[in-house]
């Protein structure tokens, strides 16, 4: 007997399903602890979604965080210098860091695999330097950006409290994760699985892949802009840390150890990691290491990420105990 | 603005590259033969540091003595890498890249708690400087020049003349020819990272006394290795020695004219450059 699939999780219900459990969150809980870690996970999960649109083409792009970072500091120098309001800059930061993502993607794209992932990290250090070393009168240099006022009014709304940024990253977060699923669903989604399985065979049937990929990064740099533009005025103060190696690779880990096969893993991947990063964060050094180990063992021995750990177990077990419980002369059944 | 001044600047921008040229031959050796890109490459350039900081700064032993161990230690260490994590991702280059993050993460934290997170200072083992031709340059900096470039010649010497570096070399041109020949491909993998690695110590070792060792140390060189292999070509030797050269040429020269901030930008303006012109390298190959 062929072993049963598993059901599969159709977009609309999983969509509905965390819309349904962002929405029941502030119900459970008003501690502003619990609403800053929930806050950093969807902030988190724009991020990682986004990011994985372009493994899913094979990019693993290093320089997704400088998206996040130049958004963030477009937003904030514009807010405090230009005194230009929130919800004009929340566009704006997105669409330069989709603006610089063009002619940065255009050049990264040439090459592939290896030299990608250099490139992008090579780039990702030259933005991180530039925000820490020059114009510190403007960027702050290595003592930060500071003074970067929350979201103003907008339609008699306030979002000076806790919860009332909540709401605001959910309703960022909830449609991001909209509009990417249902591109991964879609005829999109699907090229960009062939595309990262067999390149060639996509060109000779007609699909312009480097034209392809590029749209996934620049459209993988918008959200990651988004991102940061809230970011900026969540923090209220920018390092040009904040975008360097090391939350990137925190975003390379949440996205991988969920697995980058479904459009669900980055969002499995993200909540727990983001939880196992609170409860250890009283470890600290620990946390690193146990991060990395997490990451090597994932990658050695469920390289599917945790989305496929059901199957993976179904098959480890039928593996172990199948043959056991099978009668025997069961096999030779036709 | 004299010719001495260009000069002295050309030299003190060659003096450390040839340390990160060995860095980079690391890294480029593995590549070529497993085809991975190893992360954590710079956190056995830290434990070749931690070698010489406790056998040579603590324990006494001779500077040159220590760094034969350092190169030794860390290339075990090398091989004992591969066989537990490396050895199932050959050709797997994104996840090799994401585990190699991992290690890299595993093995700073660890180096954090076993060391401790301070720097460490390593006394100098020479001092003074030698003036030659209105030049200045001093003997430390001059030693450990000249070391790396032994340790090049006798890379280039292992791999042309030796059995398990022509293995290697064939294993990097072809593995399933080199397989069909009798080429232990299992052996030579372990083998030619654990030499990647120990080129990457015996350069931590060698740095060791001009900077403090410290858990973080690795990043510095590994960005530079980075920087030398895309210009140079990833896989190519020579090409790692030429990107060496132009990286250490233009960064002293840069010296001349900008600060240190925008001299450590000048390499990646160099990736974007090269990548642009000739994507495979100066001396890749198809």
């Amino acid at each position: 007997m062929e072993p049963r699939q598993p059901a599969a999780v159709t977009p609309t219900v999983g969509v509905a399903l965390i819309t349904l459990a962002i929405a029941a969150l502030p119900l459970l809980t008003r501690d502003s602890y619990y609403l800053d870690v929930a806050t950093t996970i969807l902030m988190n999960l724009t991020l990682t979604m986004s990011f994985r649109l372009q493994v899913r083409t094979g990019q693993i792009n290093m320089a997704h965080i400088s998206f996040m970072g130049i958004g963030a500091y477009t937003s904030a120098l514009l807010v405090t210098r230009l005194g230009l309001p929130f919800w004009a800059t929340l566009w704006v930061g997105a669409l330069i860091a989709a603006l610089l993502a063009v002619p940065i993607g255009s050049v990264a794209l040439r090459v592939s695999g290896p030299y990608y992932f250099l490139i992008t990290f090579a780039f990702s250090e030259v933005v991180r330097l530039f925000f820490n070393n020059f114009f510190e009168d403007l960027f702050g240099g290595p003592s930060g950006l500071v003074g970067i006022p929350k979201p103003g009014r907008l339609l008699g709304m306030t979002f000076n409290s806790k919860l009332a940024l909540y709401w605001l990253m959910a309703a960022i977060c909830v449609v991001v994760v909209v509009a990417l699923v249902r591109l991964d669903y879609s005829r999109f989604g699907l090229t960009a699985g062939a595309i990262r399985q067999a390149d060639p065979v996509v060109e000779t049937l007609g699909v312009n892949v480097f034209q392809f990929k590029l749209t996934t990064f620049v459209l993988g740099s918008f959200v990651a802009g988004l991102a940061g533009v809230f970011f900026a005025h969540y923090r209220q103060v920018l390092h040009s840390s904040d975008f360097g190696l090391e939350p990137m690779v925190l975003l390379v880990v949440f996205t991988v150890i969920g697995g980058t096969g479904s459009v669900w893993g980055p969002v499995i991947g993200t909540i727990v990691m983001t939880l196992a990063s609170e409860l250890l964060r009283e470890l600290h050094h620990y946390e690193i290491l146990v991060f990395g180990a997490v990451l090597i063992l994932t990658m050695l021995f469920a390289p599917e990420g945790l989305v496929a750990l059901p199957s993976a177990t179904r098959r480890l077990l039928r593996r172990l105990f199948g043959r056991a419980t099978e009668p025997a002369g069961a096999r030779l059944a036709p | 603005m004299s010719i001495e001044l260009l000069v002295q600047a050309l030299l003190n921008g060659f003096g450390l590259a040839m340390v990160y040229v060995l860095v980079a031959l690391g890294l480029t050796l593995i590549f070529s033969i497993l085809e991975i890109i190893n992360f954590a490459h710079g956190e056995f350039y830290m434990l070749g540091g931690y070698v010489t900081y406790y056998v040579y700064a603590l324990f006494g032993l001779n500077y040159f003595a220590t760094l034969g161990l350092a190169i030794l230690t860390v290339g075990l260490a090398g091989v004992v890498a591969e066989r537990l994590i490396f050895h199932d991702l050959r050709g797997k280059a994104l996840n090799a890249f994401i585990v190699s993050l991992g290690l890299l993460w595993v093995m700073q934290a660890g180096a954090q708690l076993a060391f401790g997170v301070l720097d460490k200072p390593v006394p100098s083992a020479f001092s003074g400087v030698v003036r030659f031709f209105g030049l200045i340059m001093s003997v430390e900096r001059l030693v450990v020049s000249l070391s790396a470039i032994v340790l090049i010649v006798a890379l280039y010497l292992f791999l042309r003349l030796s059995r398990p570096g022509r293995a290697m070399r064939a294993v990097a041109q072809d593995p399933d020819a080199a397989a069909l020949q009798g080429v232990n491909i299992d052996a030579v993998s372990a083998l030619g990272f654990g030499v990647g690695c120990a080129l990457a110590g015996g350069a931590g070792g060698l740095l060791a006394p001009v900077f403090a060792v410290s858990p973080a140390m690795g990043a510095l060189p590994v960005v530079k290795a980075f920087i030398i292999i895309i210009v140079g070509g990833m896989g190519s030797l020579p090409g790692a020695v030429l990107g060496g050269l132009l990286l250490g040429g233009v960064e002293g020269l840069g010296t001349l004219f900008m600060g240190s901030a925008a001299v450590n930008m000048l390499g990646f303006v160099m990736v974007i450059v090269v990548l642009l012109l000739r994507p495979r390298g100066l001396v890749g190959g198809a």
